[in-house]
């Protein structure tokens, strides 16, 4: 499919999803969101660490402090300036960290980033505590469903757009080149450090919105909810094990995690958690490329089999 | 002034452990890249091994220490053989073994954990070890706690040792500082790989024993020491034995004082500002030359 083509089909998608909330159940749409969201993590992502091979898991940092300022806010703010807002500050908070982190790479990078999530979550417990006076923060009056899975859908899309227009201009060109060798591209002339930290806010700007926009749903916040790892490891399972190198693959991977999370993990939580662990190393060691390979190898095959008819 | 002395000594006995948890850890990153994220819960697995054999077997947790160090090495040498072998085999580049490595490292913690939450469940567990406080200079320690700093330092510099001076230790500094050369020289990583690696598991599984002869054990105990670790090998240097132990010690007074000086809720923003400050400051680790 062609750059325009992609975009179409991601429209599409959009619209048709749009329609849900008039056919679907509570249970089935509270279960499409998570599946937006996870989604839509995943590939914003993906947009920077699949092209780069940095392994960042600050995730869960953004999605917090999206979380937070739609709770800061919620007194008076409307929900889709927080939403806004949200993004913006996760974006700023990702540039500024990044200018500081992104020249560090491998293993670092992504312990430094995680520590940062964390930093970030124990300093608003500690100011929350100290300051004013309390653990959590109590969301009084909550959207209704509709505007926030409209939110979420709203952002899904944006980021697959996003993603689509990245990996066609300049800067997905040369955060590919980062990817496959920092040196060359450097010396090739692409200012890396500024491609890595543009491409570093725009994918923390979808997971700060996305947590902005999601925070409602739980009506009580607190660090430990909105902050937590496993939401930022989570995202990264989902993007590796689709293939962080594609979009369509972490949209599949997000929406078959959500389902079996939804579905196993609430009767038998520890076992799925142990087959889940097994599932990803098995995936791991046999293949490397994730979800969207299997595509790619069926696609190699089916050349391979219709040259050998020519011949 | 024995109140200063109870409060290094608090400090210098977490330091002790999580020194011994790092070694391990930074062992195996150094040598074979891989960031063994699951680390934690293989220290939790000593520690349950150590309960079951104390309150099943009735044996003395100390004595028991060989035995969990030899179990968790076995198991050690066949996780690397089930699973990160192909790794190192298959990956184009180091960065590539990092990342996969990274991933089934979670895998593991996934699995591992839950396996105990489903064998255990989720009660803390615990048995009384030499709990009696004990007088030095004017300070009250307890005995168990002194036990077990004596026991993580005497592991850890054990490794030191076997680094310094076996030829195995040599053959292990050597591939770290290059590992083409190593190979060159005949050096084996197909033998020296496994080894390590259940070398790793086998001090998590000491540090986990050790642990349970203080505290209370679950099957989430791991992932903190995990955390830690990664803090104390950035601070230490990655692939520095020696970093390790200081970063260890440098790790757990930071903690006692932090703690001490301002509030508990401080204790891990303290760490994590610790960690990134060095990061920043001095990426190679403090003690890099």
């Amino acid at each position: 499919m062609t750059r325009r083509d992609s975009m179409l089909a991601t429209l599409t998608a959009a619209l048709a999803l749009s329609a849900l909330p008039w056919l679907m159940s509570d249970f089935a749409l509270a279960l499409t969101l998570t599946c937006l969201m996870y989604a839509g993590l995943a590939v914003s992502w993906a947009m920077f660490c699949g092209a780069t091979n940095y392994l960042s898991l600050a995730t869960a940092a953004f999605f917090g402090m999206g979380a937070y300022v739609t709770a800061w806010g919620a007194d008076g703010l409307p929900y889709g300036v927080a939403v806004l807002l949200g993004g913006l500050t996760a974006a700023a908070f990702a540039a500024l960290v990044g200018a500081a982190v992104l020249h560090l790479r491998g293993a670092y990078f992504a312990v430094i980033t995680f520590g940062l999530g964390e930093l970030v979550r124990h300093a608003i417990t500690y100011y929350e505590k100290a300051y004013a006076g309390t653990v959590g923060r109590v969301i009084a009056e909550p959207p209704e469903a509709i505007p926030i899975y409209f939110a979420v859908l709203l952002l899904t899309a944006l980021a697959v757009l996003a993603a689509l227009a990245v990996r066609s201009s300049r800067l997905g060109l040369a955060l590919r080149g980062i990817g496959s060798d920092e040196e060359r591209a450097r010396t090739l002339g692409v200012n890396t450090r500024r491609e890595k930290i543009v491409a570093f806010s725009l994918s923390a700007f979808f997971a700060g919105a996305l947590g902005a926009a999601m925070a409602v749903r739980w009506t009580y916040i607190d660090p430990l909810t909105v902050f937590n790892p496993f939401i930022g490891f989570q995202t990264v399972l989902i993007a590796m094990v689709g293939g962080a190198h594609t979009i369509l693959g972490p949209i599949v991977s997000a929406l078959l995690f959500s389902l079996l999370t939804e579905f196993l993990r609430l009767q038998f939580p520890y076992l799925f958690l142990s087959l889940l662990g097994l599932l990803l190393i098995l995936l791991v060691l046999y293949l490397p490329g994730g979800l969207a390979s299997l595509i790619d190898r069926w696609r190699l095959g089916a050349r391979w089999r219709r040259w050998k008819t020519d011949a | 002034m024995a109140f200063w002395f109870e409060l290094v000594a608090t400090g210098l006995i977490t330091g002790g452990i999580y020194a011994l948890v790092a070694l391990g850890l930074n062992l195996q990153y150094g040598l074979m890249r891989i960031m063994n994220i699951s680390h934690g819960e293989f220290l939790m697995l000593g520690a349950y091994l150590t309960w079951l054999g104390h309150t099943v077997l009735g044996v003395n947790p100390l004595a028991f220490l060989p035995a969990v160090a030899l179990a968790l090495f076995v198991l050690g040498v066949a996780v690397y053989w089930l699973c990160f072998r192909r790794i190192v085999r298959t990956a184009p580049a180091v960065e590539v073994i990092e990342a996969r490595s990274l991933l089934v490292g979670f895998g593991l913690l996934f699995l591992v954990q839950n396996a105990a939450y489903l064998m255990w469940g989720a009660d803390l567990r615990g048995y009384s070890f030499l709990a009696e406080p004990i007088e030095i200079g004017g300070a009250r320690l307890m005995a168990n706690r002194l036990v077990i700093f004596a026991f993580a330092v005497g592991a850890s510099l054990l490794l030191l040792a076997l680094l310094r001076w076996t030829l195995i230790g040599k053959a292990v500094r050597a591939m770290m500082q290059s590992p083409v050369g190593a190979q060159l020289v005949g050096i084996d990583t197909r033998v020296l790989h496994p080894l390590v690696f259940g070398l790793g598991l086998a001090m998590a599984g000491v540090a986990g024993a050790l642990l349970s002869m203080v505290y209370e054990i679950s099957p989430g105990m791991g992932e903190p020491y995990t955390v830690t670790a990664l803090i104390v090998i950035v601070l230490g240097g990655l692939g520095s034995a020696l970093g390790s132990l200081l970063g260890g010690f440098l790790l757990g007074l930071v903690e006692a004082f932090g703690m001490h000086f301002t509030s508990l809720s401080l204790k891990m923003l303290l760490s994590y500002a610790v960690l990134i400050g060095v990061l920043l400051a001095r990426p190679k680790g403090l003690f890099a030359r």
